[in-house]
């Protein structure tokens, strides 16, 4: 019965030979999408490996910490001869960058990824796109911060992306050694920063283990759900001529056993064609998949590898999958020898149905009234069963909203396209949802995300991009260990040299505070207060970001770290005067410097000054940089990349499983629409009718996703942070158009498959 | 029934499909209000014929002329609108929409046109009585017999008034009862119209009820007698 299976399916003639070419290309997209979906998790993993001889020093500066974060981790044999290593990053054009300082104390120290040796003083490896940076920029604005000569490349094992801009200096031991940040290590770290938890067991580079967790739980709920749906939508495709056929065997005296042997040969033999072509069309896709910055960074080509288990579940999985589909598709039918007849009308789904949507947003709407529970336990007990209430709650009432939405859309319509479209989602609702139902999760997800992420970065980072805050560099110095500032002496040379950088519009000094006063600033409904430092207040006439003196002052109480990216919305600040004599400033230690320059280039210029100045302690940054890099903030970013991928690419699946919906809806009706264009029905309203049926869904599950998304994430910020949502900004709106018209796109590429099977030739009385 | 005014002409009509030659110099013509049965054995042509004269197909050579107009010049766009506006259609089986009444199936054309909804149903309700349908309004196509289903469908070919209706094996899916009755019916319904029919039919009992016959065999219109006449002697020849 299995040969006669696939004799039927490759020999049987050309109708059936299409049929089983359209569903195995349908399921090979569906394949190439899951296989990119998972080879994208490895990627992460990947990536995220790549981070952690970064965070070499860790280990050595916080050992106990360390020791108790990696517990059960495997430790790495110490080398005989440790070696200094020191992290530091350094910020150029608006990009971080990572540089690495190494001073080999032996010969048989620990041994560097990506480099062929430990650089000696005065040698550097540079990463490709940093040598790039350093070829084409002048060399006052990058260069001349690694004086020395670079001695090779950097090669992928030591960079988390082919972007990475990373620098590998090597130092006199003698230097080095006397860094306050800089530790002697004896092996190279190999825990990934999502292998340990804490902030002593990572250097704050990385995707630790929340964000490892968020990301495959985004990536399952977002983008493996909508792709099994649609694989399982293509895996039925051509199921009801293929049904009629089945009747017909019957009627040549096939038994219900036999039929079914055959329908899973074919479906197997379809979804194993799709398997082979989806592997195919994966390697094809990859290098392009690799661009997408999934993380913030893209990744290397080879980044997206498949494990053997990938492979293996996959390839067996799909057409087993496919096979039993096929058998329970054919268990809803009743195929006799005189024909095919649906076991029963399906019965339309209850109200009841719509109950824990209901109970999920009373559920967040309680606590937004009474507040949050006091302890973060309290607050997961809380918030976690409201959302995934919501989100099943979705799922759940999808069909009765779809059916109670397609009634009235039936009741109403005055056209037919309208009403052929809406009594097809109200007879069968479960079927119109199902192609949809993993957008709706997608779109839940990633709304949710997009809300709390858009009103927690409008409320939590204060500048707006302003040519002052660009443009300002700030080198604040705080002990890399302690965190405390830490002052020192500015040699008059220095500041010269500064105040002598082309494009530079005023240097402040902020000094620290013999007085112990205090300065205060709002930041929105909050006043932040704390010790002050001491800055001239003629100087601070010519920083503008940093705010203004009140009247008559000479020196003011200004914040000891310049100016954070949480107070340069401050900039229209009066600092209080305070009574130093102003004459005397220069003579006390510095705990920050502040330029304003005129552009970009200057910003570099002065970055590579002051990268020459204190190195140990300072890391010159312009505000935006700060602001751009702050681990919140980067989150943040991830996050929304994250929701942006997401939503980019679970439109389009909804596309492809909707159409292959249409194709199945249009191989069923081939025969009533045919002989409606024999009619003079035009093919446009045949469109409508189909657009209708795909587009009507995809757009009102598209808007009640969205729509419940931002009401969970307004009511979870009410309650959490008592913040209001704000709106997410036009990127976010344009990257759902674009979604949606993606899907849109390809719903409509099935429409000239609608024009060649309503042609004449069906109106033959075969 | 004079057949002084012609309603639909075909001249010498040549169709291929592939290498197949379906019509070779075809021609026939059609008087208004006239019931023309066009008979043949199975893959005569007669079907193509039936499309050509309708719009659904142009020949490779030949003319079709209706109401003193040639329509096998004219484009998709113009013969679509002719077929919807002036002529009517029934065919063997699986005509109904599945999602729609079978009352929204009858009213399909004139939504189709425009109407408004409750209007066009206003309009499709009587037919139901008039074909003995009454109380199967608001069935759905699965819900209907053969019998009702065809009623239903030839309903839908009549409720727009055409000036034609083109019916292809009408009851080619029924048994012979039915078949019978569906025939009187779109006689009756036809004849109160004045509505002009060419139908496609391989059985001489229903090709009785036409004012005239013709046969497609090979390509080509052969004139046979009129009406029931001509039945009987077919009848006599089969059996």
């Amino acid at each position: 019965m299995i040969r006669l299976g696939l004799r039927l399916a490759l020999a049987g003639g050309r109708e059936a030979v299409v049929r089983l070419v359209i569903t195995a290309a349908a399921v090979g997209l569906g394949v190439m999408l899951l296989l990119s979906a998972l080879a994208g998790i490895n990627a992460v993993n990947a990536q995220n490996q790549r981070y952690a001889w970064i965070s070499t020093s860790v280990e050595f500066v916080h050992p106990h910490a360390y020791a108790q974060a990696t517990a059960g981790k495997p430790a790495v044999a110490p080398a005989r001869d440790p070696m200094w290593f020191e992290l530091n990053t350094g910020y150029v054009a608006g990009q971080v960058y990572g540089r690495v300082d190494v001073a080999a104390t032996g010969p048989d120290g620990p041994r560097l990824p990506g480099v062929a040796r430990v650089p000696g003083p005065g040698q550097y490896y540079a990463s490709p796109a940093l040598a790039r940076l350093l070829r084409d920029l002048p060399a006052n604005q990058l260069a001349d911060r690694f004086p020395g000569q670079q001695v090779g490349t950097i090669g992928p094992a030591a960079l988390p992306a082919p972007n990475t801009l990373m620098i590998i200096v090597g130092d006199p031991v003698a230097t080095l050694a006397h860094q306050p940040g800089a530790a002697k290590v004896t092996s190279i770290e190999t825990v990934p920063p999502s292998g340990c938890n804490g902030s002593d067991c990572v250097a704050g580079v990385g995707i630790g283990s929340d964000g490892i967790d968020l990301i495959l739980s985004c990536v399952a709920a977002g983008l493996l759900f909508p792709v099994l749906i649609f694989i399982g939508t293509a895996s039925r495709l051509s199921a009801a001529r293929r049904e009629q056929r089945f009747a017909a065997m019957r009627l040549a005296g096939a038994t219900p056993r036999q039929v079914s042997v055959i329908s899973a040969v074919e479906s197997t033999l379809a979804a194993t064609g799709g398997v082979a072509g989806g592997f195919g069309l994966f390697y094809l896709v990859r290098p392009a998949i690799a661009t997408i910055p999934f993380t913030g960074a893209p990744f290397f080509t080879s980044d997206l590898s498949l494990s053997a288990a990938d492979v293996a579940a996959v390839a067996v999985g799909v057409p087993v999958a496919a096979a039993i589909a096929a058998l329970i598709a054919l268990r809803r039918v009743q195929i006799s020898p005189l024909g095919v007849t649906r076991r029963a009308t399906p019965k339309p789904p209850g109200s009841w149905r719509v109950i824990p949507l209901l109970a999920g947003m009373a559920e967040l709407a309680y606590f937004a009234v009474i507040g949050r529970p006091a302890t973060v336990s309290g607050q997961i007990q809380a918030f976690l069963p409201g959302f995934l209430l919501l989100l099943a709650g979705l799922v759940v009432a999808g069909p009765w909203l779809t059916m109670v939405g397609a009634r009235l859309l039936a009741r109403r319509a005055q056209r037919p396209a309208a009403l052929i479209a809406a009594r097809r989602l109200a007879d069968n609702p479960r079927a119109g949802f199902r192609a949809i139902s993993g957008l709706i999760v997608a779109l839940f997800v990633t709304s949710v995300a997009v809300g709390v992420i858009t009103t927690m970065a409008s409320y939590r980072t204060g500048p707006a991009a302003t040519p002052q805050v660009r443009n300002t560099v700030v080198d604040d110095f705080s002990d890399p260990v302690s965190g405390n500032f830490v002052g020192v002496a500015v040699p008059g040379e220095m500041l010269a040299r500064l105040q002598g950088v082309e494009g530079v519009q005023g240097v402040t000094l902020v000094h620290t505070n013999p007085l112990r006063t205090w300065f205060t600033v709002r930041a929105g409904v909050h006043f932040f207060t704390s010790q002050a430092g001491l800055a001239s207040c003629a100087e601070v006439a010519h920083t503008p970001v940093m705010g203004r003196c009140a009247a008559g002052a000479e020196v003011a109480s200004v914040p000891p770290a310049g100016m954070s990216p949480m107070l340069t919305h401050q900039s229209s600040s009066v600092w209080a005067a305070a009574a130093y004599p102003a004459a005397r400033l220069a003579g006390l230690p510095v705990t920050a410097i502040e330029v304003a320059t005129d552009g970009a280039a200057a910003d570099n210029r002065v970055q590579t000054v002051l990268a020459d100045f204190h190195s140990a302690d300072g890391v010159p940054t312009t505000i935006a940089e700060t602001n751009a890099y702050n681990s919140a903030n980067q989150t943040l970013a991830m996050e929304q990349q994250l929701a942006d991928v997401i939503i980019l690419t679970s439109l389009p699946i909804a596309g492809c499983a909707l159409a292959a919906s249409v194709v199945s809806g249009l191989t069923e009706r081939r025969r009533p629409f045919s002989l409606l264009r024999l009619a003079g029905t035009s093919l446009g309203v045949l469109r409508r009718v189909v657009a209708f049926e795909s587009v009507l869904p995809l757009l009102v599950v598209a808007v009640v996703s969205l729509g419940v998304g931002f009401a969970g994430a307004a009511l979870f910020l009410r309650a959490q942070l008592g913040y209001s949502l704000r709106a997410p900004g036009v990127g976010f709106y344009g990257i759902v158009a674009a979604g949606l018209v993606a899907a849109l796109a390809i719903i409509a590429a099935t429409l000239p498959v609608l024009k060649r099977v309503t042609g004449p030739e069906v109106a033959r009385n075969d | 029934m004079s057949a002084a005014v012609s309603a639909v002409e075909g001249r010498e009509l040549f169709r291929s499909f592939g290498a197949t030659p379906a019509l070779r110099g075809a021609s026939v013509t059609v008087a208004a209000g006239e019931m023309l049965a066009v008979m043949g054995p199975s893959g005569s042509g007669k079907s193509t014929l039936l499309h050509c004269l309708a719009g659904i197909l142009v020949p490779d050579r030949g003319e079709v002329w209706f109401g003193g107009q040639r329509i096998d010049t004219l484009g998709e766009g113009a013969r679509s609108a002719l077929r919807r506006e002036r002529f009517g259609f029934v065919f063997q089986f699986g005509q109904l929409v599945p999602e729609l009444t079978a009352a929204e199936n009858v009213a399909l054309p004139l939504l189709l046109d425009g109407t408004h909804r409750r209007a066009a149903l206003a309009e499709a309700r009587p037919w139901f009585g008039r074909l003995g349908l009454d109380g199967l309004e608001d069935r759905r196509s699965g819900e209907l017999s053969g019998g009702e289903a065809q009623r239903v469908a030839l309903a839908r070919g009549l409720v727009a008034r055409p000036e034609v209706l083109f019916a292809d094996e009408p009851t080619g899916s029924l048994d012979s009862v039915t078949g019978e009755h569906v025939m009187e019916l779109l006689t009756n319904a036809t004849r109160e119209q004045g509505t002009t029919v060419i139908l496609v039919t391989h059985e001489p009992r229903v090709a009785a009820y036409a004012h005239r016959e013709v046969v497609v065999r090979d390509g080509l219109v052969g004139h046979l007698a009129a009406g029931r006449a001509a039945a009987q002697t077919a009848g006599r020849a089969e059996g």
